[in-house]
Parts: structure tokens; sequence; C-alpha cells
């Protein structure tokens, strides 16, 4: 465990760290942009440079080892001169567009010139001119006058992705990012590349000119698009949720997202969102109806049914606070274990690909299971089904999934539950295809929050429990799980979830908790813009 | 003083190219030699014989390949006969005259690291010395020189011809490494060294033609009779291209600390045309330049060359004569490394560009006055901060032919024209000579 002093601070690091490492670890200051932490050393962007004490040339922090006692320091003249010129170089054929550029406002640029930079260009010359609107492939826009050539999306490419589409094409200044012939980027990954371009070379197409960053809050979240449960962030302004980028946890997703998991802001916003409450009644849907007064109707039909022709349908995509609430009322009020399991991808449940994306597509099936086997629930699918043909089961309450487009079984499901005489639909996503259904007779919709408007728990594939805070609010009307079977039930509902040993305990706590609270203080020089 | 035939003793002789020349001129009797001595020995007699890198850095052979691990792992030797360092054209004349003399050089070489496996990774372009070279090692595998079992001694070495595609940047030994292993042809970060980590990331020595020529040599003569020639620090004998305004331009041999002077004037037959000296490039296009007054005083070793503030790198002497424009020399130059940075480092990437079209745009008449600082600026900026020497190899020709040449600089840009020619650059414009 060699010791040195950066920047007059001790620090003590592990055997092997890098001087950036170190800096990085200790949230100090450095600039770069070819190094990243989740990809190998490139040494190419010549930014980070530190002076060592006994050597007289500058020497770049990311492929120079901390060796015991080394001293050292990026605050001197000569390297504050260095890292201006090292930027200058970056800048001279960088086309001026700040203001159409999607980067501006989290730009590795930006920041390095606000921060190192700040005087006149001396570049009297004509610019180098290269290709601009490169399409990449079906997610990624490439602008290669804009591009530093830090080599990251390559990287990025080749050693985690393992796609090898990428590469650098041409040499000197007009060496250029392309794909291989007869190649595209298309790989499940492939946003990754936009996230980690420290300039605004590399855009999604998704996300290009829809928001200025500078317009947009960050919150942290867990991706609700598999079971890994990917840390996320969560970007979003009053009028929504614009996008979705990975956030760094070693225990659970490293740096990384998939291309599918970042598409599940959309469901989140209002156009596909259940916004208010609707019934059937007598052949005749009432809608615009407020959700706490359709949940108050509903409870009046539960109040008057028995526990036997009563059943409450539950998928892996709620918090677990929720599961609590809702079973705990139906076990416990409604005196019924009539509770079911719709699992849409039971039988792709242990495919993964070897990085991030695993076959179960709910967050929380293990949160489900375990608040099940708590309460002494044990069912099978089919047990539903021919309760439901039998007529034995008159009033059906269905928590729905929030992604909907994971679900391929839903109009299947639907003529399935429009057997049961009452039909109480907890939804957060659109529900007017139940309409085009005849053979509903009483249904009662009421609207419900999605993963980034309530706090909760997802357990996910390994049993991690991810404890997430609201991120915003979308659809101010709509109710949590845990909300709704208050009203179903008519009374509070007593739930004792973080005594639960079972859940919470040591072994299953978020690995990296520690670390994630220190990389909250971190001012690293990536820190996007904020409202 | 005059020329020394010392490696290129028998180089007049056509017949030196064959095996049979070559054998009949004392060729491979140090191989024989060689095989039954200890390989440390070998290592620890280039190590005194002060035999030092012929390809440019001017590094102690015998010391560079003491950095290999002392283990069994598998290692390579490679020859560097990417001559690209403009005005240097000796490796070209070594191969195509005598390559029996290198591949003797280099399986003495690889017996001493311990090496199975060899590659000369020779310039695209060289047709004649590819040519050579594989004629040259398919007689000595015929002769059991190369293959199984050497001369009975039981050590086995295989030889192979790489052709580079005419990249200076695959000249730099890491570069050499990254285009061999079937890569774009980029330097690579050090550390690792190629010693401990290079071709295949297996220990790995890469050394010159004429370095490793050289060592045959060191064998012959021991250590001490190779130091007949040279100085203390500057072992041997060493060849020189003498190229530009000279009446006879041309490969010389001579004692290393041999007198500039004597080069330009004796050997060279003075500057053409009856044309005065007024600069000299000693060591190849990277190598900052000497005014006359300097060049008459120096002397081709690696010490006084540095004393000078410039090296001796490759061995390329460029003389320019007093009718040539330095501001047009020197764009000449820019163009050369604008064109052949890899693009990996920014600083040199940007840079190199940079450089080139301010000196383009001084050449064309449009310069202004503080483009002359900006050149120096941007040139020191340029040094030492970038994983190969490429970037400071760009910007000292920059830096010392502004600094020792400037009034040539200011007067193009205050008067818009050449001091020595009368007249602006009237070539094709910047954008159409690069694009």
């Amino acid at each position: 465990m060699p010791k040195c002093t950066i920047n007059g601070v001790e620090l003590e690091v592990k055997e092997g760290t890098t001087i950036i490492q170190a800096m990085y670890d200790n949230h100090q200051k450095i600039a770069h942009y070819c190094w990243h932490p989740g990809l190998s050393i490139a040494g190419v962007c010549r930014l980070c440079m530190v002076e060592i004490e006994g050597n007289p040339r500058l020497q770049i922090a990311c492929n120079t080892v901390v060796t015991e006692g080394m001293k050292v320091n990026n605050n001197s003249p000569k390297v504050k001169e260095a890292v201006k010129w090292g930027l200058d170089f970056h800048l001279i054929n960088h086309p001026l567009d700040c203001p159409i550029c999607d980067q501006a406002g989290e730009c590795g640029l930006q920041e390095q010139y606000m921060e190192f930079g700040q005087y006149n260009s001396e570049m009297a010359e004509a610019k180098t001119k290269k290709h601009k609107v490169v399409d990449l492939g079906p997610t990624v826009v490439l602008d290669s006058e804009r591009c530093v050539l830090c080599s990251r999306c390559v990287r990025f490419t080749d050693e985690v992705s393992k796609t090898n589409e990428l590469g650098i094409f041409n040499r000197g200044d007009h060496a250029e990012i392309g794909t291989h012939a007869g190649k595209e980027l298309n790989n499940k990954y492939s946003l990754n590349t936009v996230d980690i371009c420290p300039v605004g070379a590399l855009t999604s197409k998704d996300f290009r000119f829809r928001q200025r960053v500078w317009y947009l809050k960050d919150s942290e979240a867990v991706c609700n698009g598999c079971s890994t449960g990917c840390n996320v962030k969560v970007y979003f302004n009053k009028e929504g949720v614009f996008r979705v980028k990975p956030k760094r946890n070693d225990a659970i997703n490293g740096h990384w997202m998939c291309d599918d998991g970042r598409n599940i802001y959309k469901f989140v916003n209002k156009e596909n969102r259940q916004l208010k409450g609707m019934k059937l009644a007598n052949g005749q849907w009432t809608v615009d109806l407020h959700a706490g007064s359709v949940a108050k109707d509903a409870a009046q039909v539960l109040k008057a049914a028995s526990s036997d022709d009563t059943a409450l349908v539950l998928t892996g995509q709620h918090t677990v606070e929720e599961y609590e609430s809702i079973v705990s009322a139906f076990v416990n009020q409604f005196k019924t274990k009539n509770v079911y399991h719709w699992w849409n991808s039971e039988k792709t449940a242990s495919d993964f690909d070897g990085l991030l994306i695993r076959g179960d597509k709910n967050p929380n099936t293990k949160g489900l299971q375990t608040v099940l086997a708590k309460h002494g629930v044990q069912t099978q699918w089919s047990q539903l089904e021919s309760a439901l043909n039998s007529g034995k089961i008159k009033n059906l309450v269905v928590v729905g999934p929030e992604n909907v487009g994971v679900y391929n079984d839903l109009a299947e499901k639907q003529n399935l539950f429009a057997k049961a005489h009452n039909f109480i639909f907890l939804t957060a996503a659109k529900a007017d295809v139940l309409k085009e259904n005849k053979s509903f007779k009483n249904v009662f919709v009421i609207p419900t929050k999605t993963f980034v408007e309530k706090a909760g728990t997802f357990v996910n594939h390994a049993g991690v429990a991810q404890q997430f805070k609201k991120v915003t609010t979308i659809v101010s009307e709509a109710l949590t799980v845990s909300e709704a079977a208050t009203l179903l039930v008519g009374q509070d509902i007593k739930v004792d979830i973080v005594a639960d040993q079972d859940l919470f305990n040591a072994e299953n706590k978020r690995a990296d908790q520690v670390a994630l609270d220190h990389r909250k203080k971190n001012e690293f020089i990536f820190q996007r813009g904020r409202l | 003083m005059s020329e020394v035939k010392y490696l290129t003793e028998f180089y007049h002789l056509p017949e030196f190219k064959t095996l049979d020349g070559y054998k009949k001129n004392g060729g491979y009797k140090e191989l024989e030699k060689a095989l039954k001595m200890q390989p440390q020995a070998i290592i620890d007699e280039v190590k005194n014989s002060g035999l030092r890198g012929r390809g440019g850095a001017g590094f102690s052979t015998g010391m560079k390949w003491g950095f290999l691990p002392k283990n069994n792992e598998p290692r390579y030797l490679l020859c560097n006969a990417d001559e690209g360092e403009p005005g240097t054209f000796k490796d070209r004349m070594m191969m195509e005259r005598a390559p029996h003399q290198l591949v003797e050089g280099m399986i003495i070489s690889g017996f001493a690291i311990g090496s199975k496996k060899s590659y000369i990774y020779v310039r695209g372009e060289y047709d004649a010395s590819i040519a050579s070279l594989e004629t040259a090692i398919q007689e000595a595998y015929k002769a059991g020189y190369l293959g199984q079992n050497i001369l009975g001694s039981g050590f086995d070495h295989d030889m192979d011809v790489y052709r580079g595609a005419g990249a200076y940047i695959c000249g730099e030994e890491t570069g050499m490494i990254s285009s061999l292993e079937g890569s774009k042809g980029q330097p690579k970060l050090k550390p690792p060294f190629p010693a401990v980590q290079g071709y295949l990331k297996k220990p790995t020595i890469v050394n010159n033609v004429e370095t490793l020529a050289a060592v045959k040599y060191v064998m012959r003569d021991g250590a001490q009779g190779y130091r007949k020639y040279g100085t203390e620090k500057s072992a041997g004998t060493k060849l020189f291209s003498l190229s530009g305004n000279v009446v006879k331009p041309g490969n010389y041999e001579v004692p290393l600390a041999y007198p500039l002077k004597d080069m330009i004037f004796n050997l060279g037959g003075g500057i053409k045309n009856g044309k005065k000296l007024k600069a000299v490039i000693p060591g190849g296009s990277s190598a900052p330049v000497l005014t006359a007054d300097e060049a008459m005083k120096a002397t081709l070793d690696y010490e006084c060359m540095a004393q000078m503030g410039t090296m001796l790198g490759s061995g390329a002497i460029i003389v320019i004569d007093d009718s040539k424009c330095m501001v047009e020399c020197l764009a000449n130059l820019t163009h050369f490394y604008h064109h052949e940075s890899c693009g990996q480092c920014t600083p040199c990437r940007e840079g190199t560009g940079w450089v080139d079209k301010i000196t383009h745009s001084i050449l064309s008449g449009k310069g202004r006055m503080q483009d002359i600082e900006l050149l120096l600026k941007v040139a020191d900026n340029m040094k030492g901060k970038t994983i190969c020497a490429l970037s400071d190899a760009a910007a000292l020709p920059v830096i010392s032919f502004v600094t020792k040449f400037r009034d040539e600089f200011e007067y193009f840009v205050r008067e818009g024209k050449s001091k020595v020619k009368g007249t602006a650059y009237k070539g094709h414009s910047h954008a159409q000579m690069h694009h």
C-alpha cells in the first residue's frame, strides 16, 4: 500500500493504482478526456499532466502508477500552462457551434475552458474540415469536427460491448471516428458511447435537439427494464422525463446500461399514461373520473364480496413496499390468499447476455416472490385461469405492469380478466384499449404512479435490495399501489417493511452504499448542468 | 581524415550480396564463433564496445538488451528497417549491397538475447531491399544459418521480412510493433517498454539495421577492437547520408567524431555551383538545424551534437546553401510532419497541422508578425508532451529555424516575400497541398 502526496494531501492507495485513479477516488480535480475508469488507458489526450517531484518532465497521471513517497501536484503554474495548451490544441480545430450543439452545458471542452482557458484563441488559420452528421447506426449520430479523438467510444465497443464496430480512420489532423466497412454502430449498448463522449461528437438520435440540458434536473433511480436493476439518472423537467443515463454502481452495473433501459422514460410520460380514473358499468364507460373516487367505488364492491370469490394479480414491476401493503390488505382484511403472480417472462427469466441484460423483464420479481412467501401465498397461475373460467372468481384486482412494452401477453390476459364480474384494474399505462374489448362487464380503472414518481425498493435478480427516492411527479392524480390498497380496504394498512429482516439484512444492502455517498459529493469534471 | 571502410569494406563488390561472395569475404565466421560463446558474454561484449543505436536515439545497444527479463519467456528481435527519416538512405544501401551482413548480425543478436524469431520490418517503398533480404534469408536457410539447430549448436532461429507501407510513424519502435501486429501503426504507451512487453506482448528488442550489422564487427574485433574508431562515448564508425546542395552526395562511412566540415567540403566535394554554405541539418529532418558557423566547428559524434543543441540522429546530413529560403525549407519540413503525425496524441495531431498552416501562411505572404512568436510557442508546447518523439521531431526544426534564421521569417512577414528569393510562395495553396 504505497503512500503518496497529491496536491499536499497524503494518500494511501492500493498497489498499482494510477495517479489519476487516486485523484479520482479522493475527489481531486484533474482535467482529462481519454481516461475513463471503466475503460483501458489510452493516454492520448495529454491533458492529465502532473508534476512529480524529481522528474523534470511532466507526466500523464493516467499511465503513471503511484509509488511509495511520490509527491505529485497538478496545480503548479507549469502544469496549468501545459493544460491550457493541451486544451488549446483540442480547441483549434473544434467548431464554435455551442449554440446548436446538443452537448452544450455538459461538454468537457466547455468545462475545461472555464477552468483553465478563458483566453482568446490565437488560431488564425482555417479550421480542418471533417464529416458532419454522420449516421453511425440506428441510435447515434457523429459530428467529426467536434470529435477530440479521445477514442473512448472505440475502446467501449472493443472492450465492453465487444462488438468492435468503431475505429479511427486516417491519421494526423484528418483522423476521424467511423464504423468499419459494412458495419454500423448497432448493439444493445450503443448509447453508452454517447454518455462517455466528452464532447458533442456523438449524440443520441433519441435525445438530440429535444431539450437543452440546463433546462433539465437529474435525480437517481433504479431502472425497471429488467431484473438487473441498473442504477440510473433520470433527467426531467416539468414537461416530463427526457432521458435516462447510467449511474455508476460497481456492484450492479458498473458505468453502463443497455439501450432498452434508456427507453423506460417513454412509458413514464403523460402521453402514454392513464391520467384519470374510469369506470365501465351497465355497458357504459364513464371517463375522467377522480382516481380516488373510482377506488372508493371499487372498495364498495370488494366490501360486499366474499373471500372465496376475490383474487389479486400482481406483476413484478412495483415496489416491495407496495406489495407489502396490498398483499397484507388481501390476506389480513379480505382474508384471502388468492394472490397470483403474473410473470410475463418466466420462461426467459434466467437468460443473461453476459453484461447487463437479463431475461426477466421485471425489476422486482424477487421482491414480489419474497413478499408472497412471507404471507404464505402459494398459488399457481393455472389455478386463477380455471377459477375465472369456472366463474368461481367474481372480483378480480389486477395491478398491471408499468412497462407494458415488455408484456406481450396483454391482449390474451385481458380476455381472461374479462371473465370476472368486477375487474378492478390498477394501471400506470393508458388503459383505453379496454374500451375496445366488449366482453368486460364492470371495470374500475385506477391510475397508478410509475417508478420515478414514488419511493420504494426493488430487489434485483441477485437479491440485492435497492432503495430509491421519488424523482418527480408526472401524473399528479395517480396513486401508488399502497395508496390504492388503503382506499380499497377503506382503512389504514399496518406495514412494517423496514423491520423485515429477510429483505433488509446486511448482506442484501446495496454493496456500494458508501461509494454512492461520496460520488454525490464528488465534483469531478463532468458534473452535469443543473437547473 | 578520410573515409573509413569498416562495415562497408566490401560494398563495392557485387558478389558481396550473395552468400558465396559474402562467405568469401569473411561472412558467417562471427556467427560460428558466437554460437560457441555464452549469450551473456556476447551481451557484455556489445555493452563494452560502446555500440549505440544507429537509428536515431543513440541508446546503448548492450544496455537495451540488458532490459530483457531474465527468464525463459519467448522473446522477439525486430530489425527496424523502416528508414523514413527525411535525408536518410544508409540502411537501404546496407540491405541492397550486404543483406547477409544484417542477417548474420541478427542471428548473433538473436542468439545473445535468446530469441528464436526475428522480423525485419522494411519500409514499403524499398523494393530492392526487400528482394535482396528475402534472397539472403533463403540462402541462409539453405546453408543452415537459419532454422533448426543452427550449425549444430542447438540454437533455433527463424527470420522473416515484413513489408511496411511507408508510414514514417512505423519507424518509431512501438509504432512498428503495432504495425507488425496487424494494427494501425500507432506508438504504444510506455511503460511498459518493449523489452518487457513488446511484440505480441512478449519481450522485444528493436534495433536499427546498422546497429545489428555492427554486432558482427563487435564479435570479429572484440569490444576493444571495435573501439579503435570513434571516441569513448561515441565508439565505432557510422554511415552518414550526405544530401542537399553538395557536389558529391551519398553514403559515407566515417569514424564518429569526424568533423562535419570535412564531411561537407572533403568527402562531399563542397557546395554545389559555387554557392556558400548557409545551414546544415546534421541528423535527419528532426534534428535542429546548425548555422554555417556552427557546422564548421561541429564534429559528428553524440556528445558534440548534444552540446550544440542538436543530435546525430540517423546520420542524415542535409546541406543548405545560401540560395535557399529558410521559410520555404521549414515549410517543407512542417508539411512532412503534418502529413505523418499518426493523430493519436492531441498536441502532435493538432500542433503539426497548426505550425504547418502558420508556416505556409507566412510563405504565401499572408503572415502576421505575431505568427513568429506563435510558431515558437506552439512548437514549445508540442515538446515532451506526447507518447512518442514525433511531436518533438516536428517541433525542434521549427524552433531552431525560427530562432536561428529569424531575420528571414521577419522579412517574409514584413515584405510579403522571401529575403533570399525575392518572391512569395507560388505553389498551390495550403489547402490544395494537403487534401
